[in-house]
């Protein structure tokens, strides 16, 4: 399987707020052992969506400091089982934004129920690590979805950076 | 908070066991003190203190008293 685990973005406030979504079919593989009969989503992906959706709502700010990276997983608690075919909705709320780190609130609901949270620390890794011209597919989708003026994006929600993002050279 | 406080808070920032840093303490023999390390108290300080850090001032520490410097000159510690 790709390690995509946001399949869109529903709802953006660069550098505050996302709700993203994923869902994983019941054919991928990681099913057949987990577990036999019982196939329930890993917590582990759980984070790790609750991770990539926190990480695109600071990566849509484009700031200098480069692209968020789970450091810290500082809680995290499962109440339910997420089956396969069941669409996860993702909320992350930025807690702290600094140059250096960050810290996100998250939630995960399935059919409007809680199914987990975290508290997640991001550090950054700066954008020249990686491949040039590289960015985000989900995040691209989105801002591409979203009206073409940065007064316009700004009126959606203070998100006049995503238009920064949106604009930004290629790194020769 | 007082120093045997601010001890504590610190061995807890670091997961270290409560009573086994002191003052003197390098960073060399706290295992957690890593990058990883950095980055929790900084944002430990700020979210704990309102103290706000860069990597660099941090990352220029070298013992758990120059942690209780940093809370003292921002009058945290009595």
């Amino acid at each position: 399987m790709r390690f995509i685990l946001v399949d869109r973005i529903h709802e953006l406030v660069a550098g505050k707020t996302i709700v993203a979504e994923k869902t994983l079919s019941p054919e991928e593989e990681l099913f057949r052992d987990h577990f036999p009969g019982f196939a329930v989503v890993p917590g582990v992906l759980l984070i790790e969506m609750m991770a990539q959706a926190g990480g695109k709502c600071l990566d849509a700010e484009s700031q200098p400091r480069g692209y968020a990276m789970l450091a810290q997983i500082r809680s995290a608690s499962f109440r339910q089982w997420v089956r396969p075919g069941e669409t996860a909705r993702i909320f992350a709320t930025i807690v702290v934004s600094q140059p250096d780190y960050a810290t996100a609130r998250c939630h995960i609901e399935v059919a409007e129920r809680t199914v987990c949270s975290a508290e997640l620390m991001f550090a950054f890794v700066p954008a020249e690590q990686f491949v040039i011209g590289y960015r985000d597919p989900v995040l691209q989708a989105y801002l591409e979805g979203q009206p073409a003026t940065c007064e316009a994006n700004a009126s959606i929600g203070g998100g006049k950076l995503r238009c920064d993002y949106r604009d930004a050279e290629p790194r020769a | 908070m007082d120093q045997e406080q601010a001890l504590r808070w610190i061995a807890e920032v670091f997961e270290q066991e409560p009573g086994r840093l002191s003052s003197s303490t390098p960073r060399s023999e706290v295992a957690t003190w890593d990058s990883l390390g950095v980055l929790t108290l900084m944002a430990a300080l700020h979210e704990h203190f309102g103290i706000v850090m860069t990597t660099d001032q941090l990352t220029g520490m070298k013992t758990v008293g120059d942690i209780l410097e940093v809370l003292q000159s921002n009058g945290k510690l009595a």
